[in-house]
């Protein structure tokens, strides 16, 4: 049995290990969430869990409280960021993403910590509720996310952060943020002082393609959105989009529903050129569009 | 690596009992420990008489000895249970994350095995009393039964379940609970 022994021990090695890294997150009433120290002095969680826009108080991996501020967000892919004053917390050990796959043994933990253990059943796919293209493949677990766990660290075996578990999305799919989709959200971060909010100024709603369409075009998705209203002075009212086109894809990412749309705006295409994939008069063309800013107002959340 | 779980489920279905104080009353299930006894859960035993069968087939009737509803224990005199007896590990030296199995009849299925991690160890509720909590799956006739470690050390005794964790009374407490009936 020393296998198994051997197995036992490592998986109890990763969680001390992802443990010193792990921050209780009060960042709403009644239950709290969990953390991870990314990088020196930020720490990451899920977004849905943060109710505030300033302070939120931390509990360090010592049991310690310490206040944090709200540096960034990104709500398309359910991450915030808060910036913490704790320099002798160690800092996570991220793993690269492409060291996770299909069949991994992971480990989800909550602040104290507590633990669950399972496997990494996908990662990206197409079905619906997998926002795969945008979020760099959503990691799909087969385990348990108890309640606090959002947020917290999914690690690896040797106790490698692989991902930011959540179950913001959906009560009955347990998925994580991969590393790299984080990453991403943190460089920004770094690189501006802020997480900025991709915007195009358009309205959408989810249209179904008609077959014959899809089969002239091309196309293997059953739906896209169409554009009901277009910002003035917006990037896509710079970029000639009109109401009535239908957009089936956006830099080269499918586009089957306004979520899809939302998450392929990410923080660092802010100031990019892209090009959305439009159906206008039932015929295809490409729509070269600068992703812009989302406009800060007093009110923003 | 070999994972020789199946190892380690026939090492542990040789100390665990099925337990029954009345005539087509559900299963539970009972760890042979220490010697000649059989530990479970209070809720699993009411009456002073009970009968148990082990792995072999043996039946055999048992004599309640002790009872504490609170702690949710109970031992049982079984002469004639004769060896194996689980050998017992330390559950303050158990480690959050390690892997835990147990052994039962859930809802009636004999000695059936389900795996997982320690998940915490401690209260579930604020100043309550203290678990070893698992990320592993129980049913109603898995109480009483063994809750063991990678080696097969026995760590706690299957209770509760409370959302989908397992609670298992630690081991010492058993101890505790067995010394003070004025056995081992």
């Amino acid at each position: 049995m020393d296998g198994l022994l051997n197995l036992s021990n490592d998986l109890a090695a990763a969680v001390e290990r992802a443990g010193r890294v792990a921050f209780g997150v009060n960042g709403r009433a009644r239950l709290g969430s969990t953390g991870v120290h990314w990088r020196r002095g930020l720490v990451v969680t899920a977004d849905h869990t943060v109710h505030v826009d300033d302070e939120v108080s931390l509990t360090r991996p010592d049991g310690r409280t310490v206040t944090a501020r709200v540096a960034g967000r990104d709500p398309t892919i359910d991450v915030a960021v808060l910036r913490v004053d704790a320099p002798d917390v160690e800092v996570a050990d991220v793993a690269s993403s492409d060291t996770v796959r299909v069949g991994h043994i992971v480990l989800a933990l909550g602040s104290g910590p507590r633990v669950s253990w399972g496997v990494v059943s996908a990662i990206g796919g197409g079905r619906r509720g997998l926002r795969s293209a945008a979020t760099g493949d959503m990691l799909h677990l087969d385990l348990t996310l108890y309640p606090g766990f959002s947020g917290g660290p999914l690690v690896d075996v040797q106790g490698r952060v692989v991902g930011i578990n959540t179950s913001g999305a959906s009560r009955h799919l347990q998925v994580a943020i991969p590393a790299a989709a984080v990453d991403r959200v943190v460089d920004e971060l770094e690189r501006r002082g802020r997480i900025p909010r991709a915007y195009l100024g358009v309205s959408t709603q989810q249209v179904r393609l008609p077959e014959a369409l899809r089969q002239q075009i091309n196309l293997d998705q059953q739906t896209a959105v169409v554009v009901v209203e277009v910002q003035p002075g917006s990037p896509a009212a710079a970029a000639g989009l009109l109401v009535g086109d239908v957009v089936v894809s956006l830099g080269g990412i499918r586009i089957t529903d306004p979520t899809d749309l939302r998450t392929a705006l990410r923080p660092d295409r802010v100031g990019e050129r892209t090009v959305a994939s439009v159906l206008r008069g039932g015929e295809p063309r490409d729509v070269p569009v600068d992703v812009g800013e989302r406009p800060r107002r007093a009110d923003a959340r | 690596m070999m994972l020789d779980l199946a190892g380690l489920a026939e090492d542990l279905r040789r100390i665990t009992v099925e337990v029954t104080d009345q005539p087509d009353q559900a299963l539970g299930s009972g760890v042979l420990w220490p010697p000649g006894y059989v530990v479970t859960n209070a809720h699993v035993v009411r009456r002073p008489r009970v009968t148990l069968q082990l792995v072999d087939g043996r039946r055999l009737t048992g004599e309640l000895l002790a009872r504490d509803a609170d702690a949710d224990l109970a031992l049982i005199r079984a002469p004639g249970a004769g060896m194996p007896v689980a050998t017992l590990g330390d559950p303050d030296a158990a480690r959050i994350g390690s892997l835990v199995v147990a052994v039962g009849h859930p809802r009636g299925v004999r000695a059936a095995l389900t795996a997982g991690i320690i998940h915490a160890i401690g209260p579930i509720v604020h100043g309550g009393v203290s678990w070893i909590q698992a990320d592993l799956r129980l049913a109603p006739g898995n109480s009483g039964g063994p809750l063991a470690d990678a080696a097969g050390r026995v760590v706690g005794l299957n209770a509760r379940v409370a959302g989908s964790l397992a609670l298992a009374v630690p081991m010492s407490q058993v101890r505790r609970f067995v010394r003070a009936a004025g056995v081992a």
